[in-house]
């Protein structure tokens, strides 16, 4: 195709937006609702797993060994659970260290009786996980070890966690294809009203002899430029909003802490974009191809 | 040339609309279709145009043959014929010189191109002055030269005209006819459906007539009653420049 046919094409598909501007903006803005819906399914999302990443860090077994074993079979045990698959890390920690740390909060007399043989702490390993969607058969396994006398843990946080990320993702993805089904609807029945209002056009252009690409692109063209502004105007009211929600949520890191915007907006600003382009792609296709490929259907 | 072989058409809700249609039209020809309404001349055209498909028979047009036709090729088909409406079928809102270059450009045509054939054309169809007007405008007679005009400014080999005096005055109707006879002279084939007798009369040419479907005369040259001649001067001017189009 000759780039001056292009030009043409491309501004008949803006003039198009533009002689239909009322039908434009109203499927703009249920777009727009579409894609801010799909935006927040992501945002919990990527919240979830942020909280998750926190969690990695947080989320420690301490691993005691029973009282009785003897160094070597204390090192044993620390050779073991570095050989287990979903162990992140292995920190030793003495029984020493266990009372040097903890006995902060004993009187002075008590923590001086504790000393050496009269120690009553095991030694013990701060253990990391990898994955915590095991982490209950994991710490059966370490709780198998010979030698292990406990495994301490707190498990209640990641299987909440665990809980809504699935919830997340099963609602999520759904509601974000149902959205795309929604938006597929609303921009293919908008360009339907245009090739409606166009028919006649439609119906010259093809009885010289116009070729069904030729009468297709301004329609894609209108399309595409309709999900691309939708996807710009979602993003820009994401950015604002999130913006305004990190100002009033923690910083510092816990688990409450939001996933900075720096670390989605990319991903936004591809899937917005991405999204409502190809929205208005599919939309122009479906809208044009039932009326363009009847023989005769094209009566003024 | 146009050729129909052993052709039928019948429609989804059982009209048979046309049977056992045989015609040969041969380059350059200048024919008349004839009919009562319903008789078949539109599915006739529809065919030609491959508006329609034939449910039986070959259907064979400026060396297309439609038995064999991809969908693809349907547009290329279309540019070896310029058709002209009964109701004109402008773009109101665009002017005269926008509704003859559209043609041109939903075909491809660059923008020189457009601007040195136009006004071409527009000058031949006697319309030169009101490039820059709207169809609305226009009387019934100019709006059909517009139309004419858009048929003819991608030099097509065929024109079809369906009914295209239909909706002007008797007077003006007969400059459109004579503008076709003129563009047939300068090699075009003409193919001109009307249920106007007198027309018919009048311009001796070739006359084929359907009637419930089928063919029911073919006849050559008619020698037109009180000694007119097809090739009259028109009211309007209708040839400048050289004989081509």
């Amino acid at each position: 195709m000759k780039l001056s046919s292009l030009r043409y094409l491309i501004k008949e598909g803006l003039r198009n937006i533009w002689q239909n501007r009322f039908m434009a903006i109203a499927s703009i803005a249920v777009l727009v609702a579409c894609l801010l819906l799909s935006g927040l399914a992501y945002l919990v999302y990527a919240n979830v797993e942020h909280a998750f990443d926190w969690l990695y860090g947080q989320n420690v077994v301490v691993v005691f060994a029973e009282t009785d074993q003897t160094d070597e079979q204390v090192t044993a045990i620390g050779e073991q659970l570095r050989g287990m698959e979903n162990i992140d890390s292995v920190e030793f920690m003495s029984k020493e260290d266990m009372l040097a740390r903890y006995g902060d909060s004993l009187p002075e007399t008590t923590y001086s009786s504790l000393q050496d043989e009269n120690n009553p702490l095991p030694d013990a390993y701060i253990v990391a996980l990898k994955d915590l969607t095991i982490f209950e058969q994991t710490v059966t396994e370490i709780q198998a070890i010979g030698g292990v006398d406990e495994a301490s843990y707190d498990g209640n946080i990641a299987s909440t966690l665990l809980t809504v990320r699935r919830v997340v993702l099963v609602v999520g993805a759904w509601m974000v294809i149902l959205l795309l089904v929604v938006s597929l609807f609303i921009i293919a029945n908008t360009i339907k009203l245009t090739v409606y209002n166009r028919r006649l056009e439609i119906y010259i252009m093809r009885s010289v002899g116009a070729t069904g690409a030729f009468i297709r692109i301004p329609f894609m063209v209108e399309g595409m430029t309709l999900g691309l502004l939708s996807g710009g105007v979602s993003y820009g009211i994401v950015w604002f909003l999130y913006s305004q929600l990190l100002k009033n949520f923690p910083t510092t890191a816990s688990l409450f802490t939001l996933v900075p915007f720096r670390d989605v907006w990319l991903i936004l600003l591809i899937g917005f974009l991405g999204i409502g382009m190809l929205t208005g792609m599919f939309g122009s296709i479906i809208a044009t191809g039932k009326y363009l490929h009847k023989e005769g259907s094209e009566k003024a | 040339m146009i050729e129909f072989r052993g052709v039928y058409k019948k429609y989804g809700n059982g009209t048979e609309a046309l049977r056992d249609v045989n015609i040969h039209i041969d380059d350059g020809e200048f024919v008349f279709i004839v009919g009562e309404s319903g008789a078949g001349k539109s599915t006739f055209l529809k065919l030609i145009m491959h508006e329609e498909t034939a449910t039986a028979g070959e259907v064979i047009v400026n060396n297309f043959r439609f038995s064999k036709l991809k969908r693809r090729d349907i547009p290329y088909l279309r540019r070896t014929m310029g058709i002209v409406f009964q109701d004109f079928r402008l773009i109101n809102t665009m002017t005269v010189y926008e509704n003859v270059a559209f043609a041109m450009r939903v075909t491809g045509a660059t923008r020189r191109e457009i601007r040195r054939r136009v006004p071409y054309i527009l000058q031949l169809v006697g319309l030169q002055n009101h490039a820059r007007h709207y169809p609305p405008e226009l009387s019934g007679g100019e709006q059909q030269r517009v139309g004419l005009a858009r048929a003819l400014v991608n030099n097509p080999a065929l024109i079809i005209a369906d009914e295209p005096t239909g909706n002007v005055d008797p007077e003006r109707a007969r400059d459109i006819v004579e503008l076709l006879t003129e563009i047939n002279r300068r090699g075009a084939t003409v193919l001109m459906v009307t249920h106007e007798h007198s027309l018919v009369r009048q311009f001796s040419q070739r006359t084929i007539t359907i009637k419930d479907g089928t063919v029911v005369s073919d006849t050559q040259n008619e020698t037109p009653p009180d000694g007119m001649s097809p090739l009259q001067p028109a009211k309007q001017p209708v040839m400048l420049g050289g004989d081509q189009l």
